[in-house]
C-alpha cells in the first residue's frame, strides 16, 4: 500500500491514494486488515487500480447513503459499464423520482407490512429444519441451512416453480458476481447472469404461482401501478438479491455462533436478543462489503474533493469496523445490538428485502437457541466472490443439543 | 421539537417502535402511528427516544424538525 497523494482540486488537501485492489482474491476472502489500513489512510481514499474513490469511515458512508442527490445510483452501483447497462430500469440502479415509483412496486409486496402474516410459517419451517439436523448430528451447515432455507422461502414467496428453482442459486451468485470490475470472475459469470436476464425478460404472470408476490407484481403492471416492462426487473432483483445475500447472512449466523458458543448462550438465556444477534452478525461480517455510487457534482468530504462523475466505492464493511463509531469493533458481541450498522445500506436505497431477511434470520436464530447448545465444526472454506462474501462450506461434526 | 414522518417512504419496518415505544407504534395494518409528534427538548428521555427512532429508521422516513 502506498501513500502518495493524488492531484486534486484547488483549496482541498490531496486525496490519499492506495494501490490496493479491493477485488483481489485475498482481500475478498479476508478483507478486514486491508479495510483497517484504508480507513486509517483517510475517510476518502483514491484507488487507481479500481478507478474508484473509496469511502472508508462510518459517518462518511452513512452521510453519503443519505444524500442520493450527490451520490447517484443511476449507472453507478456496479463496477463495470456492462452491468450498469443491464441493471438500468431497476430500483437498485435509479434515483428518485423514477426510483420512488419502482421501489413502491417492489415494497408493495415485500415490505414488513406486506409480510407480517408470514412469521408463523417461516418460524415453523426453520424449527422443523433445525430439529431434523440436530437429530442427524453431522451435515454441511451452508448446504443444509444457509442455502436450503432462503431458497425455499423465496421460491415459494415469489412463486418460482419448475426448473427455475434449480437455477436460483447459480443465477443469484452470478448476478452478484458481475457487479464487480471486469476481472476473470466477472467475465466467467456474465454468460450465467445472461441466462437470468433472458429468463427475467421473458417471464410472464402465468409462470409464477397465483397469489405469490411475483404474480402480484405482474398484476400491478397490468393495472398501470408500475411502469410497463418493469415486472421482469423486479423478479430479477428477487432472484439476485433475495437469495445470495441471505444465504451469506444465514451462513454467517451459523459460523459465528459455532465460533462463539458464549454468544449463542446469551440468546438461549434471553430469546429477545435474536434481533440484536442478527444486527451484530450483519455488522461483523457484511454480506456485501462494497457497493457503487457516482458523484453528480464536485463534493468535499474529510477535507478532500471528489470530482463530479467519479465512481465511488461505498465500503459498508470498513464502516462497520470503524472504531470511531463502534467500541472494540473487531469483537463479536451481540449485546452491543448495533442497530445502525451499514450492511443493509440506508435511506431511499436501504435494502428492500430486509423485512424478509429479518424474518428468516430471526427464525433460524430462535430455532438454534432453542435446540442447540453448541455446534462443533471443521474449519470453514471460502471462495472469493466480487460482491457477496459468504462461506462456501462449514462442516458440522457434532451438535451438542440444548 | 416535531417528529416528522415521510409517510410514502415508511415501509413499516417497525424499528422505530422498538426505539421509542412511548412515542409511536405500528397499528394492526402495519401503518406507523405517531402517538406524540411533539417532544419537549427539555424532556431528555423523550428526546433521546425520538432521536434514536429517527436514527434507526432504515429508509430515513423519520426526521426531527
Amino acid at each position: 500500500m502506498t501513500d502518495s497523494p493524488a492531484a486534486t482540486a484547488a483549496g482541498a488537501r490531496p486525496v490519499p491514494t492506495s494501490d490496493v485492489d479491493l477485488f483481489a482474491d485475498d482481500v475478498l476472502t479476508d478483507p478486514y486488515p486491508t479495510y483497517a489500513a484504508l480507513r486509517e489512510l483517510g475517510g476518502v481514499v483514491h484507488l487507481p487500480t479500481n478507478e474508484v474513490y473509496a469511502l472508508t469511515r462510518y459517518d462518511i458512508i452513512r452521510d453519503a447513503l443519505a444524500d442520493w442527490e450527490t451520490f447517484s445510483s443511476a449507472s453507478a452501483i456496479g463496477f463495470n459499464p456492462m452491468v450498469n447497462e443491464a441493471l438500468t430500469g431497476t430500483s437498485l440502479a435509479s434515483d428518485p423520482p423514477l426510483h420512488t415509483q419502482l421501489r413502491a412496486a417492489l415494497t408493495e409486496n415485500l415490505s414488513p407490512r406486506a409480510l407480517r402474516g408470514l412469521k408463523g410459517q417461516i418460524d415453523a419451517r426453520a424449527d422443523e429444519l433445525v430439529a431434523a439436523l440436530v437429530e442427524e448430528g453431522s451435515f454441511d451447515a451452508i448446504d443444509a441451512i444457509a442455502r436450503a432455507f432462503p431458497l425455499q422461502v423465496v421460491a415459494d414467496l415469489v412463486g418460482f416453480t419448475g426448473e427455475v428453482r434449480d437455477h436460483m442459486l447459480t443465477w443469484g451468485k452470478a448476478a452478484n458476481q458481475v457487479i464487480g470490475p471486469l476481472n476473470q470472475r466477472t467475465a466467467e459469470s456474465f454468460p450465467i447472469a445472461g441466462q437470468l436476464y433472458a429468463w427475467c425478460s421473458e417471464v410472464a404472470k402465468d409462470d409464477l404461482t397465483p397469489g405469490s408476490i411475483g404474480h402480484g407484481i405482474f398484476e400491478a403492471e397490468e393495472r398501470g401501478a408500475i411502469p410497463e416492462g418493469s415486472s421482469g426487473h423486479i423478479v430479477h432483483q428477487f432472484l439476485a438479491a433475495g437469495v445470495e445475500n441471505t444465504v451469506s447472512a444465514i451462513g454467517n449466523i451459523l459460523a459465528l455462533f459455532a465460533a462463539h458458543p458464549d454468544q449463542l448462550a446469551l440468546v438461549r438465556n434471553d430469546p429477545s436478543l435474536a434481533s440484536a444477534a442478527f444486527n451484530e452478525v450483519l455488522r461483523f461480517w457484511a454480506p456485501i462489503n462494497v457497493w457503487g455510487r457516482k458523484t453528480t457534482r464536485d463534493v468535499e468530504i474529510d477535507g478532500v474533493t471528489i470530482p463530479a462523475g467519479a465512481q465511488i466505492a461505498v465500503m459498508f464493511g470498513a464502516g462497520n469496523r470503524d472504531p470511531r463509531h463502534y467500541d472494540r469493533p473487531d469483537e463479536f458481541r451481540i449485546e452491543r445490538n448495533p442497530v445502525d450498522h451499514l450492511s443493509l445500506g440506508y435511506g431511499v436505497h436501504g435494502c428492500a428485502g430486509q423485512g424478509l431477511a429479518r424474518l428468516e434470520a430471526h427464525a433460524i436464530i430462535d430455532a438454534l437457541a432453542r435446540r442447540v447448545k453448541r455446534l462443533v465444526v471443521a474449519p470453514e472454506t471460502r471462495v472469493p466472490h466480487n460482491i457477496t462474501r459468504s462461506i462456501e462450506s462449514l462442516p458440522v461434526l457434532e451438535v451438542v443439543p440444548a | 421539537m416535531k417528529i416528522v414522518l415521510d409517510r410514502p417512504r415508511c415501509e413499516g419496518h417497525g424499528l422505530c417502535e422498538e426505539a421509542a415505544p412511548a412515542l409511536m407504534h405500528l397499528d394492526d395494518d402495519g401503518e406507523l402511528i405517531l402517538d406524540r409528534d411533539e417532544v419537549d427538548p427539555a424532556d431528555v428521555g423523550a428526546l433521546g427516544a425520538a432521536t434514536a427512532a429517527v436514527r434507526i429508521c432504515p429508509v430515513a422516513a423519520l426526521s426531527l424538525a
